[in-house]
C-alpha cells in the first residue's frame, strides 16, 4: 500500500511528464475503442436495415426445377416448415413474414422505373403497416383495393403518379414468362432514405397473380426475431429441426456464395423442392470482413502508436531513475529490497497506464456520444451505416477490457528494463552520485 | 332447278370467300416448322454483324454493333460487342445451359439470362437465337389478310409451356414464301407488349434471313429499336470461337 502511495506521489511530482505520457496512452485507448465500437455498430446497423427491408433475420427460400431445367424460386407448401417452426418453443420469433416479390418496370404515361415490389399479407405483417409512415393516401385505401400499391414518395414523384392513378407493371413470372399487370397507387410512403426507395408494397395475392403462382404460395419465409443477436442460434435450431424433414442446401456465405449456390442448383440434377436456410448475417458476410479489416487496421495503427509510447515510457523511466538515483540509494540504505524498488517503478508505470486507460475510455465515450448526436439525415450517402440518420457506436466490454489489459502489459514491459536497472543499483554508489 | 343451288353456292362463296379457302386449309404447323428451319442453323454455323439503333423519347439515340456467331446444333452462340467503343469487347457466350456475360474491364464472366433485353434496346437476347415456334407454340386460330402489298396468314399462337418469354404470339406470315413479316408479342395477361416488323430479307445460301428488323415497345410510347444485319455467312466457324478463352483473346 505504501509503495502504491509513493508511486502515486512520484507521478504527481512530475505532473507535466505524467500528463504527456498518460495522455498518449489515453489517446491510443480512445482510438482503438472508437474503431472497435464503430465497426460493431456499423455491422449491426447494416444488418438491422436489411432485416427491416426484407422482414426477417432468418430466411427460407424454396427451389424447384422446371422440366427445361430452369430454377424456380417458390414455396408451394409450407405445412412442414410452419409446423417445425411452431414446434420449436424456444425460437424467439416476433413475427413471420411470407412474402412474394417481383422485380419489374413500373410504367406511367411515358415514364418508367425499375422497382422491386414486395407482395405482403397485410394481416400477417401488421408490424409493417404500423411502421410505414404514409405521406398521401391511407392504409384503409390500401386494404380496400386488391391492386393497391404503396410507393415511396420520391419514386412516385419520379413517375409523376398520383393517388388513384393506374400504373402498368412489366415483369417476368416465376417461370420466366413476360407479364403485364396493373397497380393502383393507394398511398405514398415518406422518404426515409435509400432503403425506403428499395421496396414498394402491394397485396401478396395480386403479386402472386402477376408472378403466376397460386394465392397461398409465396417466395420467401422470413423469421423476424425478438433480438437480432439471436439469429445464429435461431438459424441453427431451425436447421437442426428441418434437416430430416426437408431437403436443405448447405449454408452459404455472402451474396457471391448465394449466387454460386443458385448456379449449383441450376447445374445439378435433382427433383422436388430444395430449401435454402440463411440469416441476414450469412448474406451480409462481406460486412464482417470489412469490419474485421477496419479493426485490424485500427489495431495496427494503435500498436504502432503504442510502440512509440513504449519507447517514450522506457526513456522517461530511464530519465526518472537517473534523476532519482540518490533517492533510490537512500531508500535502499533504509532497508528497501531490490524487489521493492522494481515494484515501485512498475507500480508507477501501471498507474500511468490505468490512468491513461480510464481517461481514454471516458474520452472515447464522449467522442462517440458527440458523433452519435450528429444527424446526417436519412437520405445521406452514408445511409447504410446509419440508424435513423445517426452513427451507432456499440460498446463491447470484453474487447475494451482486452485492450486495456494489452496497454497495461505493454507499459509494464516498457518500464521493466529501467525498473530492473534501478533495482540492481548499488546503494553506496547511488548515494555518492552528484548532479 | 339445278341452277338454283349453284347460284346459292356462288352467292355464298362471293359473300363468304373464306368458306372456299377453308376447303384448302394451310398446314400452319408445317409453315411454322419451315419458318423455324429458315432461321435455324442445324447443319451449318452462322455469323453476321448486327447494328442496333435504339430510340427513346427524351434520350439520345443509342447505336451499338455486335457480331453474332451461332452453332445451333450444339445450342451455342457468342455475341461480341464491336461498338460503341466503351462496350467494345463485351460479350455473351452460351455454353451448355449457361449464358455468360464477359466484361473486358474487369476480365470477369458473370451469369446472365436469355430473356434479358440486349442492353437498353427493345431486342432480347432470344431474338438472335434459334427459333422454336413449332415446338413451343400451338396454332390457336388464323385468318388470311394483307399486310401492305403482301398476302399473309395472320396466325395466333399460344404457348404449350410456361417457359417461353411470350405466352401468346400473333404472326403475319407471307403466303407465298414462309417469311414472317410482323410479330405481335403478348403478355400472360394478354396485353400487347411489343411489335416486331421484318420488312427486308436477304438470301444466304438457300435461306432467307431478315436483313432489317424493327421492334416497337407497345407499353412505353415512342421506344423502338431498329436492327440491320450485314456480312451474314453460313461458313463453318472454328470450335475455339465458342469458348471463354476466345472472348478473352479478342480483347488482348
Amino acid at each position: 500500500m505504501n509503495s502504491l502511495r509513493i508511486a502515486f506521489r512520484n507521478l504527481s511530482r512530475q505532473k507535466k511528464r505524467s500528463f504527456l505520457l498518460g495522455g498518449a496512452i489515453a489517446f491510443g485507448i480512445m482510438i482503438i475503442i472508437l474503431v472497435n465500437s464503430f465497426t460493431a455498430g456499423f455491422v449491426e446497423n447494416v444488418q438491422e436495415n436489411f432485416s427491416h427491408l426484407f422482414a426477417g433475420h432468418v430466411f427460407l427460400f424454396g427451389y424447384e426445377k422446371s422440366p427445361s431445367g430452369r430454377l424456380i424460386t417458390v414455396i408451394r407448401d409450407d405445412k412442414v416448415l410452419i409446423e417445425t417452426i411452431e414446434s420449436l418453443e424456444n425460437l424467439p420469433i416476433q413475427y413471420l413474414s411470407r412474402r412474394s416479390s417481383l422485380d419489374g418496370t413500373l410504367i406511367f404515361e411515358g415514364e418508367s422505373i425499375r422497382q422491386e415490389v414486395a407482395g405482403v399479407n397485410w394481416q400477417e405483417e401488421r408490424y409493417l403497416s404500423e411502421r410505414l409512415i404514409l405521406r398521401e393516401g391511407s392504409m384503409e385505401r390500401v386494404l380496400a383495393d386488391p391492386r393497391a400499391l404503396i410507393l415511396n414518395e420520391k419514386t412516385a414523384a419520379q413517375l409523376n403518379v398520383e393517388i388513384g392513378d393506374t400504373l402498368l407493371v412489366q415483369l417476368q413470372t416465376v417461370t420466366g414468362q413476360q407479364n403485364v399487370g396493373e397497380f393502383i397507387l393507394a398511398a405514398t410512403s415518406i422518404d426515409t432514405g435509400f432503403f425506403s426507395t428499395l421496396s414498394a408494397y402491394a397485396h401478396r395475392s395480386h403479386v402472386n397473380r402477376l408472378l403466376n403462382i397460386a394465392e397461398d404460395e409465396y417466395i420467401s419465409l422470413g423469421l423476424f426475431l425478438e433480438d437480432m443477436q439471436l439469429m445464429e442460434r435461431a438459424a441453427q435450431m431451425l436447421r437442426d429441426a428441418l434437416e430430416d424433414k426437408v431437403s436443405l442446401v448447405p449454408r452459404f456465405s455472402g451474396p457471391q456464395g448465394f449466387q454460386e449456390q443458385r448456379n449449383q442448383l441450376l447445374e445439378e440434377q435433382w427433383e422436388g423442392t430444395r430449401y435454402q436456410l440463411f440469416t441476414i448475417g450469412d448474406f451480409l458476410e462481406p460486412l464482417n470482413q470489412v469490419a474485421s479489416t477496419l479493426n485490424t487496421v485500427g489495431l495496427v495503427v494503435v500498436l504502432i502508436l503504442f510502440l512509440i509510447i513504449m519507447v517514450g515510457v522506457t526513456n522517461t523511466f530511464r530519465m526518472v531513475i537517473h534523476e532519482r538515483t540518490r533517492e533510490i540509494g537512500t531508500m535502499r540504505s533504509l532497508g528497501l529490497q531490490r524487489g521493492g524498488v522494481r515494484t515501485l517503478f512498475l507500480l508507477e508505470a501501471l498507474l500511468l497506464s490505468v490512468g491513461g486507460a480510464v481517461v481514454g475510455l471516458v474520452a472515447a465515450f464522449l467522442v462517440a456520444l458527440v458523433l452519435s448526436l450528429i444527424n446526417f439525415g436519412t437520405d445521406s450517402q452514408f445511409f447504410i451505416i446509419l440508424r435513423e440518420g445517426h452513427l451507432l457506436f456499440k460498446v463491447l466490454p470484453v474487447r475494451i477490457a482486452g485492450n486495456i489489459v494489452i496497454v497495461g502489459v505493454l507499459t509494464l514491459l516498457a518500464a521493466l528494463i529501467p525498473a530492473g536497472r534501478a533495482a540492481k543499483m548499488d546503494p553506496a554508489h547511488a548515494l555518492r552520485k552528484t548532479y | 332447278m339445278k341452277k338454283i343451288p349453284i347460284f346459292i353456292l356462288s352467292l355464298l362463296l362471293l359473300l363468304f370467300p373464306s368458306l372456299g379457302a377453308r376447303a384448302a386449309e394451310p398446314d400452319l404447323k408445317a409453315i411454322l416448322r419451315t419458318v423455324d428451319e429458315m432461321s435455324n442453323f442445324e447443319n451449318s454455323d452462322f455469323s453476321a454483324t448486327y447494328t442496333i439503333v435504339s430510340e427513346k423519347p427524351g434520350e439520345e439515340t443509342s447505336v451499338f454493333t455486335v457480331r453474332m456467331f451461332r452453332r445451333d446444333r450444339s445450342d451455342q452462340f457468342l455475341l461480341l460487342f464491336l461498338e460503341p467503343e466503351i462496350q467494345k469487347g463485351q460479350g455473351y457466350l452460351q455454353l451448355e445451359d449457361n449464358l455468360w456475360f464477359y466484361d473486358p474491364e474487369s476480365r470477369k464472366f458473370s451469369h446472365s439470362s436469355l430473356k434479358e433485353n440486349l442492353e437498353d434496346s427493345e431486342t432480347k437476347n432470344s431474338d438472335f437465337r434459334r427459333s422454336s415456334l413449332a415446338e413451343d407454340y400451338e396454332v390457336d386460330s388464323y385468318s388470311e389478310n394483307t399486310l401492305g402489298k403482301y398476302q399473309v396468314y395472320v396466325v395466333d399462337l399460344v404457348a404449350n409451356n410456361d417457359e417461353v418469354p411470350y405466352p401468346r404470339l400473333k404472326l403475319w406470315i407471307h403466303k407465298e414464301q414462309p417469311l414472317v413479316l410482323k410479330v405481335e408479342n403478348y403478355s400472360l395477361s394478354d396485353r400487347l407488349m411489343r411489335t416486331a416488323y421484318y420488312p427486308k430479307y436477304m438470301k444466304v445460301e438457300e435461306r432467307f434471313i431478315p436483313s432489317r428488323m424493327l421492334f416497337v415497345d407497345e407499353l412505353k410510347e415512342g421506344e423502338k429499336t431498329q436492327v440491320t444485319i450485314k456480312d451474314a455467312s453460313v461458313a463453318s466457324l472454328p470450335d475455339s470461337v465458342f469458348t471463354k478463352a476466345y472472348l478473352e483473346r479478342v480483347n488482348r
